[in-house]
């Protein structure tokens, strides 16, 4: 009887929750599908429902181009963040290489407010690197993303793989091959949700993308913003838009499902 | 210290060879604008007259450090921060562990709390601030049904500092949960069976066995979300713009007029020093914490 | 050898340049945006210049412009500037003066309302920028229930006058009172700091026969006048306004406005087009805007906008800049922009008899901008907009009393008025 209510209250807990997460959304889903006037009009009615604010934002707004450049972007930051932060985190890790300094050192550039940051980093992308606008988000994103990305990962490598990294060192695999074959597999849970995690901050970053692109390159961050404007705030089209814009979560599912949701217990692998 | 055996310095070489890659990236982005931020904190640098003919010295943190505006918005910061990362840590670690356990409808459950994650902040404040409508909002709506007089969300300023932490909570408390999550699958299972086999209850089993060896992804997680939580500024933004009065002035924002609306960059850029000095320092505090408890 | 070189790789950037002139604009998702963008293929056509407008968040746009203005070399042809940049971009020496290519294309600048030449057209006698369109500030009134037989005969019971479009400042605030019934109010107001709340409270100002500054640029705005305008502002959010309009940005009092739950808001005039859009108004026919009335009805009190053309000193290439922004303000262009729904900035354009027929309120909007007075104008008026908007956003939420926070921002405009040289 008792694991039976302890599954129970389990499915409470999680259903509160994202009773809380959703129901905003929700209320997100019905203005999308109405106009101003009735999306504030209460008691609420139902009015005049249609997807006439999707088909708003598909062809008024640019919203097909906000959407392929923030998944470019998005995706291009975190495949070249992503390695790169998991060799810098699995080395302080195994090996401590620079020590406590390096991690803090790499970490300290992202304790600084962007705002600060962004105007030498415009000039530099203005002068001495003219990269088309999408690049430099990239790259700048890349960089913000890293850091963060290393550390999360650096908590993962520390789970003791030590000694089965040189039970396979003896038996003649090299340091990359032990990396490769042993920690990596044991981390995934660890490195994928870096990279998911690496993937919403590109995703949703404003401040680089908007100072960094150019008419051709908004991302949908910067698109969506500017439904916010001096003579008010298209909040219909911009309902709908938000949650076309959560379309890549049933993209990434297929990931997370087999790394991060299925649970993966090291158990297994020994 | 000893002279490195040849198979030191081989793990040496290879920790640095890892380690190039991303440091020579970060070096060709940050290192530049780091050090102009840097160097611009000492002079009197303005956007109307941008030039280094005024050496400051370290006028611009004095200036900083007597601004009581200034605190004011510092104090405000570590109000939000602690109140954002305590709550967000609550809440992420008890559906993360109830998470864990599940089997049936976990794939669901994690599509939901996904959805803030990969909703702008912009959007988020703006939709908030629908959904808050003192008069015109549903929540306040639902509650005059219940007999609740309209809750004035944004205009009062205890209430507005307490309704932007919801909002953050709101946004950001998956953050919590996936990174959680994620260290707690990655966790071996032997100790479980172990502690199941003495009989130990799942509050022992909690405390003894999670808790420790979760020790070093907690610690990230916080401090990562500490710093978020002292970034944050969109939300700010667009839902309060540090009001009403100064209720809701966060240091982010702070920095963020000082450079873009006053264009003084030279102390813009001396506060977000002064900022970076007192985070590094935490930081490295928590690090150290984190690695002795990592090797007893 | 280097010469050929030389001579093929600027034959090859002409030759780019001759293919595809592209001008660049940033701009903003407002109607008189939207308007450019429908007639845009006329100037492609006639031009071959392609015109790419860049449109994000408003409240973003300053930020963005900024670096692009810093560097030596941007990626904006043209830029638009809200008139309470102007002082900082001028004295930042970030817009091209206009006057030279103004005498050798013969662009007549007398046409434009001289209040719109003063806020975003000449800086110290030169010619920076083009007024592109206003936002004076008016007063939306629901004529509806003006007209209403009951509440006339309550108002003359009430008050012993009658119930009228209000012709003075006390008039007004008297029917703010009396509008304030069966869950009606009587007015809403955009507490938002800073913009919002400090441009909303000009017109307080004005209209309580209050002003900013003296000749010499020394505060006057915590006068009795202005602490009273204070006081009224707190007395109508607090009473006479819905719970929360302390944090109203436009956007959220505007709703309250078109829902029919007030009887009056002091708005950008080109709100008066979306209270006739069904989709976002349940008031469609039943508002009307005018001048904010001042101490007698001789006076306005209105606040007076406006966005200007400019060309930067960035700019890639101002010559095609300089064609746009020749075109985009041509009387025809211009009033085909007024015929779409813009809010002109030309006087032929007010007095086009096409324009008026379309939209009759285009005469009430002359009167309005006519009246309205400017915010002063100089190199730090982004900041004193921010300590305006924080001290009058502590006032309303009683953490300082009227006087203070207006003593408090008195005193930071004079300290930002000496820094600026303009003190006399």
């Amino acid at each position: 009887m008792r694991p039976k209510l302890a599954v129970l209250a389990r499915h409470l807990v999680l259903a509160g929750f994202s009773a809380a997460i959703a129901l905003p959304l929700l209320w997100v889903l019905r203005v999308s599908l109405t106009d101003k006037l009735t999306a504030y009009k209460l008691p609420p009615e139902i009015g005049q429902i249609g997807l006439h604010n999707y088909a708003e934002v598909l062809t008024q707004y640019d919203f097909g181009k906000w959407f392929g450049n923030s998944v470019a972007v998005a995706v291009a930051a975190t495949l070249v963040s992503l390695p790169a932060a998991a060799m810098m985190a699995y080395a302080s890790a195994r090996y401590r290489t620079g020590g406590w300094p390096l991690l803090l050192g790499v970490l300290a550039s992202q304790m600084i407010p962007p705002i600060v940051l962004v105007l030498p980093m415009f000039l530099v992308f203005m002068t001495l690197l003219p990269v088309p606008g999408l690049v430099a988000i990239t790259i700048a994103h890349v960089a913000v993303n890293l850091p963060f990305m290393a550390w999360i990962m650096v908590s993962f490598f520390d789970a003791d793989t030590r000694s089965l990294e040189e039970a396979a060192r003896s038996d003649g695999a090299s340091r990359w091959q032990a990396f490769r074959m042993i920690t990596v597999p044991v981390a995934m849970p660890g490195i994928i949700a870096a990279g998911l995690l690496g993937f919403i901050m590109s995703w949703n970053e404003f401040l680089y993308a908007l100072i960094l692109g150019d008419h051709g390159s908004q991302t949908l961050a910067v698109g969506l913003a500017s439904m916010e404007t001096h003579a008010g705030v298209n909040i219909a089209p911009l309902a709908a838009a938000t949650l076309l814009a959560l379309a890549p979560v049933l993209v990434l599912l297929p990931f997370l499902q087999k790394y991060l949701i299925k649970g993966l217990s090291l158990g297994a692998l020994k | 210290m000893t002279a490195a055996t040849p198979m030191e310095m081989r793990d040496r070489r290879f920790g640095w060879m890892l380690t190039a890659p991303g440091l020579a990236l970060l070096a060709a982005v940050v290192l530049f604008p780091i050090l102009w931020a840097g160097t611009t904190s000492f002079f009197d640098y303005t956007l109307i007259m941008p030039g280094y003919d005024n050496f400051a010295g370290f006028g611009n943190y004095a200036k900083a450090a007597g601004d009581g505006e200034f605190l004011h918005a510092a104090w405000i910061t570590v109000l939000f921060v602690l109140a954002v990362v305590s709550i967000q840590f609550a809440i992420g670690l008890l559906v993360a562990l109830m998470l864990n356990d599940t089997e049936r409808g976990k794939g669901v459950y994690y599509l939901i709390l996904l959805c803030p994650l990969l909703i702008n902040p912009v959007v988020v404040g703006l939709m908030w601030r629908m959904i808050l409508h003192p008069t015109l909002g549903i929540v306040n709506w639902l509650l005059s049904t219940v007999g609740i007089e309209p809750v004035n969300w944004l205009g009062a300023p205890d209430m507005a500092f307490w309704t932007v932490v919801l909002v953050d909570i709101w946004h950001q408390v998956s953050f919590m949960v996936v990174l959680l999550l994620a260290g707690l699958s990655s966790l071996p299972a032997e100790p479980y069976e172990a502690a199941r086999v003495d009989g130990a209850s799942a509050l022992q089993r909690f405390w003894h066995i999670t808790l420790p060896m979760m020790k070093p992804v907690i610690a990230i997680t916080l401090l990562i979300r500490m710093i978020f939580a002292i970034k944050t500024y969109d939300i700010i933004y667009i839902m309060t713009r540090g009001g009403p009065g100064t209720a809701t002035d966060l240091i982010s924002y702070f920095i963020y007029r000082r450079a873009f609306v006053s264009l003084d960059l030279g102390e813009a850029c001396a506060m977000a020093a002064m900022l970076l000095i007192v985070i590094a320092g935490m930081t490295a505090l928590l690090w150290r914490t984190m690695r002795t408890a990592q090797d007893d | 050898m280097k010469r050929i070189l030389l001579a093929s790789l600027s034959g090859l950037a002409l030759a780019a340049a001759a293919q595809a002139e592209e001008v660049n604009i940033l701009m903003e998702a407002v109607p008189d945006t939207t308007y450019i963008q429908q007639l845009l293929p006329e100037f492609e056509e006639e031009t071959g210049i392609k015109v790419n407008l860049e449109v994000v968040n408003y409240a973003e746009m300053h930020t963005k412009l900024v670096p692009q203005l810093v560097a030596r070399s941007g990626s904006y042809s043209a830029i638009v500037v809200d008139f309470y940049w102007v002082g900082e971009f001028y004295k930042a020496g970030w817009m091209q003066p206009l006057d030279d290519r103004i005498e050798a294309d013969g662009f007549d600048t007398s046409v434009y309302v001289p209040a719109m030449m003063d806020l975003v057209g000449q800086v110290e006698g030169t010619t920076y920028m083009l007024p592109f369109y206003n936002y004076a500030m008016g007063l939306l009134y629901r004529t509806d229930l003006l007209e209403d037989e009951a509440n006339k005969a309550a108002y003359l019971e009430a008050t012993g006058s009658e119930l009228k479009a209000p012709e003075t400042w006390d008039e007004y605030l008297r029917q703010v009172a009396f509008f304030t019934k069966d869950g009606q109010y009587g007015v809403v107001n955009q507490g938002l700091r800073p913009d919002p709340i400090a441009m909303e409270w000009s017109n307080y100002l004005f209209a309580s026969g209050g002003s900013f500054m003296d000749e010499g640029w020394h505060a006057t705005f915590n006068s009795p006048e202005g602490v009273a305008a204070l006081e009224t502002y707190i007395k109508n959010l607090n009473d006479y306004g819905p719970v929360g309009a302390a944090s109203f940005s436009f956007d959220e009092a505007f709703n309250v406005f078109s829902q029919g739950q007030a009887y009056s808001y002091i708005t950008y005039n080109f709100f008066r087009a979306a209270v006739d859009d069904p989709s976002s108004s349940a008031v469609v026919g039943k508002a009307e805007i005018m001048g904010v009335p001042g101490q007698t009805p001789e006076e306005g009190g209105s606040l007076n906008g406006a966005w200007g053309w400019a060309i930067p000193k960035s700019s890639p290439n101002p010559d095609a800049a300089w064609k746009f922004l020749q075109w985009v303000e041509s009387p025809e262009i211009a009033k085909k922009r007024a015929l779409l729904g813009g809010s002109p900035t030309r006087l032929d354009v007010f007095d086009d008899e096409e324009v008026i027929a379309k939209y009759p309120q285009t005469v009430a909007l002359k009167e309005l901008l006519l009246g309205s007075h400017n915010f002063p104008t100089f190199t730090y008026t982004p900041q004193f907009v921010e300590v305006l908007g924080r001290e009058l956003s502590l006032a309303v939420a009683g953490e300082k009393t009227a006087q203070e926070a207006l003593d408090t921002a008195a005193a930071e405009f004079d300290e930002m008025a000496a820094k600026d040289g303009r003190q006399k």
